[in-house]
């Protein structure tokens, strides 16, 4: 079985652990394996943008430099603050020839050493941006391909209607991700539709649901959330699916507080993609963490299951 | 014939505001006290942000595309494209200690739809940069409440931490 680099990221070891073993399921079915890089660390979370804070970067090279040394080319990432920010800081590396300097001596200052050796540094070698950083799902539409998807279906999403949430760092800044056009983007609609449920457009899934404001402003993102889901429902969808641990958090626990602020608001059950995939690749639905979900998504499997004949438990 | 009736007219009244003007002054008070402008205080601050962020402000000609797009635009004070303005005009004062910087949720929806290509996450994250080294600091880890501590996912806890505090 093929084996890729795979970065997860903090939050997918912990509180998104679901959104992990569910890629890890979905990707075996498929034919490759998502190998966990040996050792890593934060990636920072954001991206510096400001040009001056090139020590911002050092986590994130530290991360691809290691890719670049154990001899592999591609990295898989599926949280999209880690994409966003790996991709970033792989586009300044490349790009930026001040950012490149300083980093690389930054990080040839990091090697361990022994006081009593002379430092080594013959076989150092600069990191200039040789890795590729891939979303799971840019994998599975560039090289994978939706078809072998729909091939290896086993259980029938048809019939239900599925909304696409992007959010913003998934997507944005266009210069710098490339991943699809950042104001009417078809990525996650195509996955759905490969997935055999039908997709539903409405006005919010580009629009950013506040992000980390659900720490430092609360009330500023229960509005903003609300007018996404709301918006969703009243398109018609019954589901919304999403990447971003972060977009989880904020779209699901934070409905309690949307229910209290606006009474008359229905919930709207969240998903990660990688757990509809694996759902309709056939993983049993105890594997994929909805004991996790704020909101019940047992309404979307029952549909599953009573609008397919070979799948189930 | 018309249209020298309608130009008749539109001298008239011009020619009354003129005189209106010229005779009240001062009659309708500025909404807000006049703003010195000094060479050193413009260029001083407009060019240390144009270095940090590595954009071209002058570049901004008011279109308001970034506020219009700006999902938290109803939640802030001054509206993102009006944060240009003063920025070209060096008011940092009135920037630093705006509520904007602290509720702009970095989502680069302003930076996508800028026709002058200004990336504007980037000139906030500087405002941020240059307020936060003013010591204003908008958000330490006592004011977090411990049970969302608990609960939010790590990037968005690594997110506010970078972004608004020191």
């Amino acid at each position: 079985m093929a084996k890729v680099a795979y970065y997860p990221g903090c939050a997918l070891k912990e509180r998104s652990s679901h959104l992990d073993r569910s890629a890890r399921d979905a990707t075996k079915i498929l034919g490759f394996e998502l190998d966990e890089l040996d050792s890593w660390t934060c990636c920072g979370a954001v991206p510096p943008v400001s040009k001056e804070r090139v020590m911002n970067l050092i986590a994130s090279s530290r991360v691809l430099k290691s890719v670049r040394d154990s001899g592999r080319e591609t990295l898989i990432t599926i949280c999209d603050f880690c994409y966003n920010t790996l991709k970033r800081t792989n586009f300044s590396i490349r790009n930026d020839e001040i950012a490149r300097k300083r980093v690389n001596a930054f990080l040839i200052d990091d090697t361990p050493e022994r006081e009593y050796i002379e430092k080594d540094t013959s076989s150092w070698q600069d990191y200039t941006g040789e890795v590729n950083v891939v979303h799971l799902m840019e994998y599975l539409r560039d090289i994978v391909g939706y078809e072998k998807i729909t091939e290896n279906l086993k259980r029938s999403l048809k019939g239900l209607n599925i909304a696409a949430y992007y959010g913003c760092v998934m997507l944005r800044p266009y210069d710098e991700i490339q991943l699809d056009d950042p104001e009417n983007p078809s990525i996650i609609e195509d996955f759905i539709r490969a997935l055999e449920a039908e997709p539903v457009k409405y006005p919010y899934r580009t629009e950013c649901c506040g992000s980390y404001l659900s720490v430092s402003s609360p009330d500023a993102s229960t509005r903003l959330c609300y007018r996404i889901l709301n918006s969703a429902r009243e398109n018609g969808a019954d589901a919304l699916v999403i990447s971003c641990p972060l977009c989880f958090y904020n779209l699901d626990s934070r409905q309690k507080a949307i229910i209290e602020a606006y009474p008359d608001f229905k919930p709207v059950p969240i998903l990660y993609f990688t757990q509809l995939l694996s759902v309709a690749l056939g993983v049993e639905y105890g594997r994929q963490g909805f004991e996790k979900h704020y909101v019940d998504v047992t309404p979307i499997l029952d549909r599953i299951n009573s609008s397919s004949g070979n799948g189930g438990e | 014939m018309e249209l020298q009736i309608v130009r008749h007219r539109l001298q008239y009244h011009i020619e009354r505001r003129i005189s209106s003007m010229s005779e009240n002054t001062g009659l309708a008070p500025p909404r807000c006290p006049p703003i010195r402008l000094t060479r050193e205080k413009v260029s001083g601050f407009k060019i240390r942000v144009n270095n940090l962020s590595g954009q071209h402000l002058d570049a901004c000609y008011q279109c308001g595309n970034c506020s219009s797009g700006c999902p938290l635009a109803q939640e802030m004070d001054i509206l993102p494209n009006r944060v240009m303005r003063l920025v070209q005009i060096g008011q940092k004062d009135d920037i630093i200690h705006s509520e904007t910087l602290w509720i702009c949720a970095s989502c680069f929806q302003c930076t996508v739809r800028c026709p002058k290509g200004i990336d504007i996450q980037a000139v906030m994250d500087t405002l941020r940069q240059i307020a936060l080294e003013e010591g204003v600091d908008h958000f330490g880890p006592d004011q977090i409440n411990p049970e969302q501590a608990a609960e939010v996912p790590q990037p968005g806890l690594v997110g506010v931490y970078r972004k608004l505090s020191t």
